[in-house]
């Protein structure tokens, strides 16, 4: 009798020492490496390689991402407990703004202190498409995937310098230096999309995704039909007709996205002749300092592939 | 020491800890007359009805959904009583086409237009989802349910030995019974939000089966019911904390860790 409540006892305080000790350990290899200074935060992948190539090697910035790389695009994306901690130690939050981090207007409220820095401000935005009759949660703002279309990139680049030098006064040049020659690395993107240009311009496409409304601003390509696959959108077979229609009346050229779009791209494989071609969204991927340009490059070799042949 | 102070901090988490404090005992208390009827399957159907209420206060425009699902589960499980106590199949059998049917529905609900996602926490549970006002809602359960378990537990004890034995004790079955299953379903909505459609029936079930297997009478099986569900859910929200993972899985993964130890002590007392 008096040996179960021993027992008890014994059992709880080990599974107490043990699932503590354990938590320790794991919280003290992530403390590792911990610096003080500006603390900043990039609200997913395209804004996080921005701040990167902006703040440099300055050792007295630090720069953390909110979401996990897999998380993709943001939508309907809730903010875990480890998000809230970083966001309460952090100075400057950078957003890519235009509807697609749909939290934060709560972040603005309770974090009063946090310095937000709004990367589409200013910019004209385009328009959804097609109404949105799906329910998907961009707001009022339009189409948000801005850094896709690499002129407009570059302007995102600029206005995040300008909100990081704003924020940090003392390291203000750097930050506009570090953009200044990220623009130039970005220039022969430019211009290959430009040369491209003269080549595809008014062609018709068919997009599955609404980023890439963006890439056929930069090419003046015209976007004929534009389903928008991710992560949780079923299809109905209705939808499918209308794509398969839409390339028998001329659109040659799909442009999907890998991870929501390659069934479909096979259907329109073996339904048509047309050509299907996956373009990253860039919205996942290693954070190194070069990751947008070579997702972009690799981009431009697709489009360039696939309307050459 | 610092581990127990830094996320006192935190509004989100001090509203955590408090439905922890009061959720856990709760769900230990229930849980030892569901285990004991064999209600498991019951508590199940009824934690997925969850989703079918949300979707029925989607299509009726309700603003908070949450009364919708609460409301739901209720009729939910009155019925599912009602008609086990009527029918001639077995009570598995119903209470499995119950909630498949009602998940069913509030799949195809939920899930029209493609936009699932944005109800997929529901599945895992979310800890930011707990507010001042859903714990004032569980303190007014808790002063409830444990009046009701004051009263009604004796009677309950008897159905769930004999009824027709309780019956000529003029204990009114039906009532006890659907009583007991309104509590049910009011606590489990109240804690879906944050434990999750997967895995809430776990924590009802876990700490008393575990209980149940090394205590000898009414009075231990309680006790060790309520220490076993509070030191889980403690412990597990602090390790989900600090590891970055969701609150309600941790505090099963601990429940069952205690399931099994008490499984083999029990098995050598024997």
């Amino acid at each position: 009798m008096k040996r179960k409540y021993g027992f008890v006892a014994v059992m709880l305080s080990a599974i107490l020492v043990v699932g503590l000790g354990l938590t320790a350990l794991y919280t003290k290899q992530e403390k590792a490496g911990e610096e003080r200074g500006l603390k900043v935060v990039t609200s997913f992948f395209p804004m996080y390689i921005i701040a990167e190539n902006i703040i440099g090697d300055s050792s007295q910035v630090s720069l953390e991402n909110l979401s996990e790389p897999q998380t993709g695009c943001l939508h309907d994306y809730q903010l875990t407990p480890a998000d809230m901690k970083l966001l309460s130690e952090a100075d400057v939050f950078v957003v890519n703004g235009g509807g697609i981090e749909s939290f934060l207007a709560d972040v603005a409220a309770s974090y009063p202190g946090l310095q937000i820095v709004n990367a589409c401000e200013g910019m004209e935005l385009l328009c959804e498409e097609e109404e949105d009759d799906h329910g998907h949660a961009h707001g009022d703002e339009g189409n948000a995937h801005a850094w896709m279309s690499v002129s407009r990139y570059m302007q995102l680049v600029d206005t995040v310098a300008g909100g990081l030098a704003s924020a940090d006064e003392a390291n203000a040049k750097l930050y506009l230096e570090n953009a200044a020659s990220y623009r130039q690395r970005l220039l022969p993107l430019e211009e290959e999309l430009k040369e491209l240009k003269e080549s595809v311009e008014g062609k018709t496409v068919v997009s599955f995704h609404e980023a890439y409304a963006y890439v056929a601003e930069d090419l003046g390509l015209e976007v004929a039909y534009t389903l928008d696959l991710d992560e949780e959108r079923q299809i109905s077979a209705g939808e499918v007709a209308d794509v398969l229609g839409v390339i028998e009346e001329g659109a040659r050229v799909v442009i999907a996205e890998e991870l929501y779009g390659k069934e479909m791209g096979d259907t329109i494989l073996g339904e048509t002749d047309a050509q299907v071609i996956y373009l990253d969204t860039l919205v996942r991927g290693s954070y190194e300092k070069d990751s947008y340009l070579n997702g972009m490059e690799k981009n431009i070799r697709l489009l360039r592939e696939a309307f050459t042949q | 020491m610092e581990m127990f102070t830094v996320w006192w901090e935190y509004g989100f988490m001090r509203n955590a800890f408090f439905a922890i404090l009061i959720i856990t005992p709760l769900f230990a208390l229930l849980g030892t007359m569901i285990v004991n009827n064999k209600m498991a399957f019951f508590s199940d159907a009824l934690g997925h009805s969850a989703l079918t209420g949300i979707a029925v206060g989607v299509v009726l425009g309700v603003s908070d959904t949450s009364l919708s699902m609460v409301i739901f589960a209720v009729i939910f499980a009155l019925l599912l009583n009602k008609i086990s106590r009527r029918s001639a199949s077995s009570t598995d059998t119903i209470i499995s086409v119950f909630s498949s049917c009602s998940i069913a529905v509030g799949l195809a609900i939920l899930s029209k237009g493609g936009n699932f996602g944005k109800y997929s926490s529901l599945l895992v549970g979310d800890i930011l989802s707990i507010t001042g006002k859903e714990i004032f809602y569980l303190v007014l359960i808790f002063a409830a349910t444990l009046c009701f378990w004051l009263l009604a537990f004796n009677k309950l004890n008897a159905i769930s030995l004999n009824k027709t034995l309780a019956k000529s004790r003029g204990i009114r079955i039906n009532l006890i019974e659907n009583l007991f299953a309104v509590f049910l379903a009011l606590i489990v909505m109240l804690s879906i939000k944050w434990v999750g459609i997967l895995i809430i029936n776990a924590l009802l079930i876990l700490p008393a089966a575990s209980s149940r297997n090394i205590a000898e009478n009414m009075r231990e099986y309680h006790f060790f019911s309520v220490v076993f569900s509070m030191f889980s859910g403690m412990l597990g929200l602090i390790i989900s904390y600090f590891t970055n993972v969701a609150t309600g899985p941790m505090i099963v993964i601990l429940a069952s860790v205690i399931y099994f130890c008490t499984y083999f002590y029990g098995k050598k007392l024997d």
